[in-house]
């Protein structure tokens, strides 16, 4: 693996780790268990399929990056994932997602995205700015082309994807960042990472 | 049957017989070219109206709008089909993330006026359509008949 990668899949590491932490605690304290972050760069042929299970009902949080460094983060989880969550919040035995809900579930992306970027901010000394949430419950396939299409990714695409699963509930999903390249760069580089192209 | 499928940025031609689907577009759009005499169908998955950030944006002809119309009218002429005879069905450019700030229009809609426009140039009709909204759509285009049945989730499939 190059420098590049491994410096992402590190920034992934922490940042997942204290997304996870911070939902950990809004589920009173539930284990989360993270499996070690990879950073990769994909052809855009490839991207489609990065997630799998296309036609799968997802519920996906949305959040664009600005600042000093600027990229793309998602929050996809399992529909079922997802309504198992909002219960676990609100106390109810819900079978769907209501309104509230569904505001629940943007403002726990909001929380975990903010603390991974928070984390990134800390150690990069970058400011990161997070944009209002949006969420989208509808096949995974159509929920990440229309993030990719937003980021307006060309042929290549580098991607930090961090996954993890709760202990006692049956809770799951993926944090995904997609971060502009040349501002990773001029950070590597702030750094002392040597041989990052 | 032969079921082929179109992944994003991509373009196929199937003839005589057999399936062209695509899955997952949410802003995207597929779009299906059919020649009913020679029963030629073509289909692309085009992921956005044009290029602003690839090397070489015609490494992927399917991709980009601007490309993807003109290739997509030379692989079915290659398979015998007539220009002439050619009508177009559409489906996509939906606005899933319904609370995310948009300056002047949505992704979505930019692609289908991108779509829309490439085939007035080309002047091929539009005969079916299923576009825009707030949902993700499922697309698949029967060459044998022409066919084109659009499905997403929570709602019957439609034929358009």
């Amino acid at each position: 693996m190059n420098a590049k990668l491994d410096f992402l899949q590190e920034l992934g590491n922490i940042g997942a780790g204290h997304a996870t932490t911070a939902l950990s605690q809004l589920l009173n304290g539930e284990r989360l268990n993270l499996v070690i972050p990879e950073a990769v760069m994909l052809p855009f042929e490839d991207v489609s399929s990065f997630i799998g299970g296309q036609e799968q009902a997802i519920a996906g949080i949305y959040i664009e990056i600005s600042g000093d460094a600027c990229g793309h983060m998602a929050f996809l989880l399992p529909l079922e994932s997802a309504i198992n969550l909002v219960n676990m919040l609100t106390l109810e035995e819900s079978s769907k997602l209501s309104e509230l809900g569904l505001s629940a579930l943007q403002e726990v992306g909001n929380i975990m995205i903010a603390s991974y970027l928070n984390a990134l901010s800390n150690l990069t000394d970058m400011c990161m700015i997070p944009s209002v949430p949006s969420v989208a419950i509808d096949m995974a396939g159509a929920v990440w082309e229309s993030i990719l299409a937003d980021a307006e990714v060309a042929e290549t695409i580098t991607l930090i994807k961090a996954q993890f699963a709760a202990d006692a509930t049956p809770i799951e999903g993926h944090i995904l960042f997609l971060p502009n390249e040349e501002d990773f760069q001029k950070i590597a580089q702030a750094l002392g990472l040597e041989d990052v192209e | 049957m032969n079921e082929l499928f179109v992944n994003m940025g991509q373009l196929s031609v199937l003839r005589n017989t057999g399936i062209l689907t695509t899955i997952g577009l949410g802003s995207c759009i597929g779009v299906a070219l059919y020649d009913p005499v020679v029963k030629v169908g073509a289909m692309a998955h085009v992921f956005l109206y044009k290029s602003h950030k690839d090397k070489d944006p015609k490494a992927l002809p399917g991709k980009y709008a601007d490309l993807a119309i003109p290739s997509l009218v030379q692989i079915t002429i290659n398979q015998g089909a007539r220009k002439e005879r050619l009508y177009a069905k559409l489906a996509g450019g939906a606005h899933l993330f319904a609370n995310l700030p948009t300056k002047t229009l949505s992704v979505g809609e930019k692609n289908i006026r991108a779509v829309k426009q490439q085939l007035s140039i080309h002047n091929i009709p539009i005969t079916g359509q299923d576009l825009a909204g707030n949902y993700g759509r499922k697309m698949r285009l029967f060459v044998e008949t022409g066919i084109v049945i659009v499905t997403a989730i929570g709602k019957d499939s439609k034929a358009i």
